[in-house]
Parts: structure tokens; C-alpha cells; sequence
């Protein structure tokens, strides 16, 4: 039996692990691979502490500290946690865990637009990674769909690599942090495209287009490259039904972060309340590991 | 032995994971960088199909994304 098993190896899920690895508990941490949203994070500018990374460095940094607190992450893909008498069992493709208190941190998953053309286009122009596929387009003409934060640092980190982004925006208006907002509003490559609703993907073999609606009126414009931004899901199907879930799909935690069954703990941006801070995110690990300590020393009790 | 080809861009995450692993089982690969070189980005587009890194190619199979499993098949690793 084991006293915890941590899901998902991201920011909030390597946290609860070095807290347990240190508390010398007995644990394992479950994870379809090492490596969550930080890993595919261009520069990270606002952790206390560190004054500039990339995600890249942030990873082996973070590889560094697994093997000194001798954390090994199992391949492990987790379809369903039941519950039986007063413990779990996780239940994983491999294998299953019985264990006393459970902490979820499966992260979150880019939305998708769906739209004609999008499956089909995938890797083929369509991309929703620019960090990871950006460079590809250099030289060429790419579209950004989003309006928040990440579609703008997608904008931000393709101004030097492609030769004329369009921005395409929902709404009348861009939403986030301002410098970024100022950086591209002041940025001559990009055009910046409000109340458009993108409806279709074009291309032969690779993309070569996009169409949008805009006022009524059906747009199109030539790009090589599709970008897509649009927000993200929480990775938490596998709790459906078990667990209470926001209508967004978040398990819907307290401020302590003990979700709906006690002894079951959700940290990250697979929880309420994620706001896809890092250093939110590991904040939520560390105190749902510490709380679900506390849990175990009252079971003894 | 199979020859072994990663195209990749700096700043892919899953290249540089799929690099670190192919070190770490010590197989000789070709880097290639198609953010620059784009004779390799060309070959990557034609013989994949594929605008999205990394692409490994072993012998003349293509592998999309770092998929671990197809590597390890089909270099018979593990």
C-alpha cells in the first residue's frame, strides 16, 4: 500500500514528488512521460528567484533535482481511480496502485478550433507549438489564432522567424499582459484581425490558407503556417463522475486543495483555480503533498 | 546498423528529448537543424509530409514526434 500516488509529472506533480521523495514517503509518480507545460515554454520571466530561463533549462534543471532526490518517473498512463474501503486503487494500463491519498496533477491539453481542415493539416502547417515548430516557418507568411497570452507570445516569439504574422482575434480587443500587448500592437510584421471567427484551413498537401468570417462577410487569407492558441482543456476525463468537476472540466478543489473525496488531492491546471502559473502550480503541489501527509498522520490516529 | 536521422528545430523540447535518447542508448544519429539548413527541411517536407519537428527517420521509416515505443521497435532496443 502505498501512501500517496502522484499523477502527472509537470510542474505540480514534480513538486509533490520532491516533497515525498524528502518526507521519505512511500510513493510513485505516474506519467505518460517526464515534463509538462514548462518543458514547451519559451522564456519564463516572472519566477521568484530566477531572473530568466527557458523552459528547455528549466527541465534539466528540474532532471537535475529528480536524480538528487532519486524521483523516477513510471510510464504510466492512468485510466481510472476507484475507491475501496478507505483507500484507493489507480488504476493504469500497466498496472494497479493501491494507495492511501492520491494527488492529481494531469495538467491541461491545448483546445482545439475544430474546424474543416485542422485534423487534417496537423503538423502539416497546423501547430500548437509554435516554440517547438515556429522556427519551420521562416520566411513565411503564418496566422495566429488566440487573443490571450499564449497566442501573443506566439506572435512575439515568430516576429524574428516569420516575415508577416496575422493575429486573428475573436474579439474586439487583445487579453493579457501588457507589455505583450504594447510589444505587438507597436510591431510593423504583425496585423492584428478583431472579431474574426476562423472557419476553415485551406491547403493541398501542406496549408496554404485560412478562411475567417468577419462581420458577415467570409475572408481569406494566404499563410503557411497555423498557429493555434485558443485557450486549454484540463486532462480529467479519467475522473469523470468520481470526482466534481467545474463546468469547465477542472476538478473543482478547496483552498487547501482537497478536491470533492478526502484523502484525493488536485494541484496545477488540471485543478480550479488554475491560473497556468508556474509558480502557482508548484505552490498546489507542495501543499496538496503536505496536506495529504496530514491526512495520512490522521488516519494513524 | 540502421541509419538514423533528427530533424529538429533549438528550441523543440521533444527533439532535444529524443537527441538525449538516442545518446543515452549511445546510437549514432545525424542532427539536422531545419530552423536553418533547408536542404534538410526540404528532404523533411518531402519525404514525411510533415511541418512539424522532430521527424526521425530510421533506414527509410519515418517517425513523427518523439514516439518511443516505434523507436524501440524498430531499433530493437529494450
Amino acid at each position: 500500500m502505498y501512501d500517496t500516488i502522484i499523477i502527472g509529472a509537470g510542474m505540480a506533480g514534480m513538486t509533490a514528488a520532491i516533497y515525498a521523495s524528502r518526507k521519505r514517503m512511500k510513493y510513485e509518480i505516474l506519467a505518460k512521460e517526464f515534463g509538462g507545460q514548462f518543458m514547451i515554454s519559451g522564456e519564463i520571466l516572472n519566477y521568484p528567484g530566477i531572473v530568466e530561463t527557458t523552459g528547455t533549462e528549466l527541465s534539466k534543471t528540474m532532471q537535475k533535482q529528480m536524480q538528487v532526490n532519486n524521483i523516477k518517473v513510471k510510464e504510466e498512463y492512468v485510466k481510472q481511480i476507484k475507491k475501496q474501503d478507505n483507500h484507493f486503487i489507480v488504476i493504469g494500463e500497466n498496472q494497479q496502485y493501491e494507495t492511501k491519498t492520491v494527488i492529481i496533477a494531469t495538467g491541461s491539453r491545448p483546445r482545439k478550433l475544430n474546424v474543416p481542415g485542422e485534423k487534417e493539416f496537423t503538423n502539416k502547417g497546423v501547430t500548437y507549438c509554435s516554440i517547438c515548430d515556429g522556427p519551420l516557418f521562416s520566411g513565411m507568411d503564418v496566422a495566429v489564432i488566440g487573443g490571450g497570452d499564449s497566442a501573443m507570445e506566439a506572435v512575439d516569439f515568430l516576429k524574428d522567424i516569420a516575415s508577416k504574422i496575422y493575429l486573428i482575434v475573436k474579439a474586439d480587443k487583445l487579453k493579457g499582459h501588457e507589455y505583450l500587448i504594447e510589444n505587438i500592437k507597436s510591431n510593423d510584421k504583425v496585423k492584428i484581425i478583431y472579431n474574426a471567427q476562423t472557419t476553415e484551413i485551406i491547403g493541398s498537401k501542406l496549408v496554404n490558407g485560412l478562411k475567417y468570417k468577419k462581420q458577415g462577410k467570409e475572408k481569406s487569407i494566404n499563410v503557411q503556417g497555423v498557429i493555434i492558441e485558443i485557450g486549454r482543456n484540463p486532462s480529467t476525463d479519467f475522473v469523470k463522475g468520481f470526482l466534481k468537476l467545474d463546468k469547465h472540466g477542472h476538478i473543482q478543489i478547496d483552498c487547501q486543495t482537497q478536491t470533492s473525496v478526502p484523502g484525493i488531492y488536485a494541484a496545477g491546471d488540471c485543478a480550479s483555480g488554475h491560473e497556468y502559473q508556474y509558480v502557482i502550480s508548484a505552490g498546489q503541489g507542495a501543499m496538496a503533498l503536505i496536506k495529504a501527509a496530514r491526512y495520512l498522520a490522521s488516519l494513524k490516529k | 546498423m540502421a541509419k538514423v536521422k533528427v530533424f529538429s528545430t533549438p528550441t523543440c523540447p521533444w527533439c532535444t528529448k529524443a537527441k538525449d535518447y538516442f545518446k543515452e542508448k549511445k546510437i549514432e544519429f545525424e542532427a539536422k537543424n531545419v530552423a536553418e539548413d533547408l536542404e534538410a527541411r526540404k528532404e523533411m517536407v518531402e519525404k514525411s509530409g510533415q511541418m512539424g519537428v522532430p521527424v526521425i527517420m530510421i533506414d527509410d521509416e519515418v517517425i513523427v514526434g518523439f514516439n518511443k515505443s516505434k523507436i524501440d521497435q524498430l531499433l530493437k532496443l529494450d
